[in-house]
């Protein structure tokens, strides 16, 4: 794979202040409307959420994906590499709430949940479609992988889709704290509980996962001399 | 306020888990670092790069999917509820429910266990009984065995003048047969003495018993 120099077209709009979670771009910004609502208190709203959900209420389901809708299915595409894809992991993930809401015991908040069972759909999606694809390989050597789809106009395509083409490389716990955490803003605590993992160990990985996209969208000048 | 001192070490570090303070303090630090400001300058652009792998296009054809599928699978899961619902009836959560079913329980467990305990009282009797019988049947047997000896022995002392003194070839070889009568009849006592019970033996030396009586029958027969 190539390598491409990451801070050319970023260099412009990132501040010199140190990133901190609480100055990160809001991964629900878009739906500000929605989340306003939560704003005074999330838990309530999340509890409440899975209460309405678990009495068979479909508005209550509707509420969750304005919710998280957009969010699951970004997560979704990144996982699975095509619209249609994330879009029928995120229908199977509304199906498998429904079927297992009364299993829900309120452990973790309704949204990690939610996602937790997204991230499982999604890696059960991958499976189905390695072993498929298995499948027609020995029908037909001509059998291509799909391409990802085109993203939003605006985006860099050249780099995101080097990052794109890096993401995948990494491991599977890897990727999973990567786009968690930088794609859609999860916290550390919340990534522990949806890949139920310590906070520390999804710290951890998100280091390794980032040096990992370093070295291979950007190998160090200066890679052969250790630090001063 | 004393500014926070950091070197090139700690940078990895404050990239992992580092506090907002130590941040600023790795950007001033970098402010004379080149080779920090470059792997700061990197680190934040992937943060930056990752905002571009972000797409939240509204997609409301996939509600309306989903809506359908939910209402599908509410229905069916509504047909199943149903098709159980008897089972509400009997409102197995009520504590009267329970108290029965505990009740029901103790009982059945209590039948299994007289049940059990008869059944083995029994068997134990029967194999005690059958043991006593074994017992009688032997002694009953060597009872018989002992008269029906000394019968024998009787006709043996009546023989012994003839066999002692043959007159004829015959009566020579009748004397060797019954010495090897006696022979096989004393082994099998013998055997038989360890191991009374065993009806085979007993057979055999009966058997025997026979043989010899009917040779010194035969014997006697030739004194007439």
């Amino acid at each position: 794979m190539g390598t491409v120099r990451l801070a050319l077209p970023w260099q412009s709009r990132m501040s010199a202040a140190p990133r901190e979670r609480e100055n990160r771009v809001q991964p629900s910004q878009p739906l500000a409307s929605n989340t306003s609502q939560t704003a005074a208190n999330p838990g309530i709203d999340d509890a409440a959420l899975a209460t309405a959900c678990l009495s068979g209420d479909l508005r209550a389901y509707e509420r969750l994906y304005s919710l998280h809708g957009a969010r699951m299915k970004n997560l979704a595409r990144n996982l699975l590499g095509t619209t249609s894809d994330a879009e029928d992991a995120v229908q199977e993930t509304f199906l498998k709430i429904q079927r297992s809401i009364a299993s829900y015991r309120g452990q973790s908040s309704f949204s990690t949940w939610t996602f937790r069972i997204l991230i499982n759909t999604c890696y059960d999606a991958r499976r189905s479609r390695l072993r498929k694809k298995e499948h027609s390989i020995e029908q037909d050597d001509t059998t291509k992988t799909p391409r990802p789809d085109p993203r939003a106009p605006g985006a860099h395509p050249s780099l995101r889709m080097a990052l794109e083409r890096a993401v995948a490389t990494l491991t599977k716990h890897q990727r999973d704290v990567f786009l968690l955490y930088e794609v859609e803003g999860f916290h550390h605590a919340e990534i522990a509980a949806m890949l139920e993992i310590t906070e520390t160990a999804s710290k951890n990985t998100l280091f390794q996962a980032k040096r990992n996209l370093r070295q291979l969208l950007e190998p160090p000048r200066s890679s052969a001399a250790g630090p001063r | 306020m004393t500014a926070m001192n950091i070197t090139c070490y700690d940078r990895n570090r404050i990239f992992e888990d580092g506090s907002s303070a130590e941040w600023t303090a790795l950007e001033t630090h970098a402010a004379s670092c080149h080779e920090c400001a470059e792997e700061l300058r990197a680190w934040k652009a992937i943060s930056a790069a990752a905002q571009e792998m972000r797409d939240y296009a509204e997609a409301p054809a996939l509600w309306s999917r989903i809506e359908q599928v939910l209402a599908v699978q509410a229905a069916q899961q509504s047909k199943q509820r149903q098709r159980w619902s008897w089972l509400g009836n009997f409102n197995l959560t009520h504590l009267t429910w329970q108290a029965a079913l505990a009740g029901t329980f103790a009982i059945l467990i209590a039948l299994s266990s007289f049940w059990l305990y008869r059944h083995e009282t029994r068997t134990t009797n029967t194999a005690a009984d059958s043991h006593l019988l074994k017992n009688r049947a032997l002694a009953e047997v060597e009872h018989t065995e002992s008269a029906y000896t000394q019968a024998i022995d009787k006709l043996a002392a009546e023989a012994k003048p003839q066999l002692e003194n043959p007159a004829t070839p015959l009566l020579s070889s009748y004397n060797e047969k019954l010495q090897v009568l006696d022979s096989a009849i004393n082994d099998l006592r013998t055997q038989a003495s360890l191991n009374p019970s065993n009806a085979h033996l007993r057979y055999q030396l009966l058997a025997m018993y026979q043989e010899k009586q009917h040779t010194l029958e035969e014997v006697l027969e030739m004194k007439r």
